[in-house]
């Protein structure tokens, strides 16, 4: 049967460009597990790269100026002393724990960024925003919403004084 | 020994088996890639935290996690690769 007259001819950019409109967005089965597959590549290549930059590059403590911040004298157990490292910008505290140890923390909650406050008879430090809760001796976080721990000042003593020469992330 | 037509297509599959196998593949392989997400956001979330001990088991797991993947697409690829040589050979 002869082709009606009427047939437009295939026009020439046809040729480099042979796919349907309705065609274009149409992804099979296969293509997507490809696909898949190759995302699952990548997730995992990033998660070993997470572990890689976690164990190599992040663990290093920040080395810091040191700056005297108090005398260990002026520090009773369960009292604590507000001070700033390593820029004025960043609020830090130091307390005496339970244990007697000295200890700085970071006050920057690690939820929303609210100031951390001691809390001596329950030897925790305390985010009066949203109800976070720290322990005094370790900073990681024990109730509430934050799930990070607090970056700790590393300190070294001279004497009765006592300098900030660090913070640990 | 050449085995007999009906053995072969009992062997190799079919067509019609082809798409449920493509969709159960596709499902596992999208589970598996949303339990990958999880362990990144995680990993992440530990790495900030300073948690730095989970990290490479976090890694491992989703090393595994793409093999399986990569292995269940390698048997869909094989699947679709007899298909096409049983076809060939027939039509030859």
């Amino acid at each position: 049967m002869a082709a009606p007259q009427d047939e437009k001819p295939v026009p020439r950019w046809r040729e480099d460009f042979p796919i349907a409109w309705e065609r274009d967005h149409y992804i099979s089965r296969r293509e997507l597990v490809k696909f898949l597959t190759l995302g699952s590549a990548l997730l995992a290549g990033m998660s070993v790269l997470v572990a890689v930059v976690g164990r190599w590059f992040l663990r290093r403590p920040r080395e810091g100026p040191s700056v005297p911040i108090g005398k260990a004298s002026e520090i009773p157990p369960g009292g604590s002393l507000l001070f700033r490292y390593p820029t004025d910008d960043d609020p830090c505290i130091l307390l005496r724990a339970r244990d007697g140890k000295l200890r700085a923390y970071s006050q920057v909650c690690t939820h929303l960024s609210c100031a951390v406050i001691h809390r001596p008879q329950r030897d925790r430090l305390f985010c009066p925003c949203h109800q976070g809760w720290f322990d005094a001796a370790s900073g990681s976080p024990t109730g509430g919403p934050p799930t990070r721990r607090l970056p700790r000042i590393r300190l070294r003593a001279e004497g009765d004084e006592i300098f900030a020469e660090g913070k640990d992330l | 020994m050449r085995s007999s037509p009906k053995e072969r297509t009992s062997e190799v599959g079919t067509p019609r088996q082809g798409l449920p196998l493509f969709t159960a593949i596709c499902v596992l392989i999208g589970t598996l890639v949303v339990i990958q997400l999880w362990l990144l956001a995680a990993a992440l979330d530990a790495l900030l935290g300073g948690h730095t001990a989970v990290l490479f088991p976090a890694a491992a797991a989703s090393a595994v996690l793409f093999l399986v993947n990569a292995g269940l697409l390698l048997h869909a690829l094989n699947f679709d690769r007899r298909l096409r040589d049983r076809d060939h050979d027939a039509g030859a």
